[in-house]
């Protein structure tokens, strides 16, 4: 009994230590935060298309098809990395890709989609990140599934990569 | 004898260079004074409340700290929520509804996080049972 209650702190310190671990290194990653908007209603917002230069026809953009919603700019290196996934999403039928051009030069965003392709339906311009803010992002790339209802279903920040492509992928698969 | 006031010497180096170093630091902010408001009562207010939220990007600094782009923008949208006369709750909604309880560096008692801020004086009072117990049955041994 008595050697029991000298063991036991120690086992439950590791027992701590191992839930700690569990959570925080194997699961999930900290640094990544949920988005808080997941099954809300895409915030609206007004300004202008890069592409036409007229008004971001929101409700035509934001229509009844699946959107992927997708915060770049040109001097972000990691959105150049992803750029070939947000492409070859852009290609498959039913999936419409929206830009949002975050704190951006409009006339280095329109070179670097000159350079890189255009997957966007239309992008629109947030020069001082008011958009962004609105949609909960902390750091770009940043890219959201909005379903056919206008609801967000799934955010992820940080780059498509090849690893996370599938569980991506899956998300939309899910809301389509 | 000389390795000893070599020594002694470079202790006090050492201890003068962690104080200075704390004063400089305990005055570094990153608010710029161009983004000051002119009413220093509402300045106070917005100082106040960006001491509470999160920069997003360095995750423990306050935004008042933080030099992050991220970090200014939001100051600037406490700032004119502020002059455009929303009240302090108004405010951490605003931020709250964007970016979860994690945006706020104390996080709120709610059912949520309950077990957050009572679990240590559950841990605490199972000490205190478990001694007595544990004092008991030693004085019943001896």
């Amino acid at each position: 009994m008595r050697k029991f209650f000298f063991i036991s702190p120690i086992i439950v310190f590791l027992c701590i230590i191992f839930i700690f671990f569990y959570l925080l290194i194997i699961k999930n990653d900290p640094s990544e935060l949920p988005s808080v908007l997941i099954n809300k209603n895409a915030p609206k917002f007004e300004t202008l298309s890069l592409l036409s230069k007229k008004k971001f026809l929101y409700e035509k953009e934001f229509n009844n098809d699946l959107k992927i919603v997708n915060f770049f700019a040109s001097w972000c290196v990691p959105c150049s990395a992803e750029h070939k996934y947000i492409d070859q999403l852009s290609k498959e039928k039913g999936i419409k890709v929206i830009g949002i051009n975050y704190k951006d030069d409009p006339k280095k965003a329109l070179q670097w989609l000159d350079n890189l392709g255009n997957p966007y339906s239309d992008v629109a311009i947030d020069s001082d990140g008011d958009i962004a803010i609105n949609w909960g992002v902390y750091g770009i790339p940043e890219t959201f599934i909005v379903n056919y209802n206008n609801i967000i279903q799934y955010r992820l920040a940080g780059p498509i990569t090849k690893k996370n492509y599938d569980t991506f992928y899956k998300q939309i698969i899910k809301n389509k | 004898m000389l390795i000893k006031i070599k020594l002694n010497k470079l202790f006090f180096l050492y201890i003068l260079l962690i104080i200075t170093n704390s004063i400089i630091a305990s005055n570094c902010n990153a608010v710029e004074p161009e983004e000051f408001l002119k009413d220093p009562k509402q300045e106070l207010r917005a100082r106040n409340i960006s001491q509470n939220v999160r920069c997003l990007i360095c995750q423990n600094q306050s935004i008042d700290e933080s030099s992050a782009p991220l970090a200014k923008d939001l100051r600037i949208i406490i700032r004119n929520k502020i002059t455009e006369g929303s009240t302090d709750e108004e405010v951490y909604k605003f931020l709250t509804d964007r970016y979860g309880d994690f945006i706020l560096l104390n996080p709120p008692f709610k059912t949520s996080t309950i077990l957050l801020w009572i679990l240590p004086f559950i841990f605490f009072l199972i000490a205190i049972v478990v001694l007595y117990w544990h004092n008991k049955n030693s004085k019943k041994n001896n």
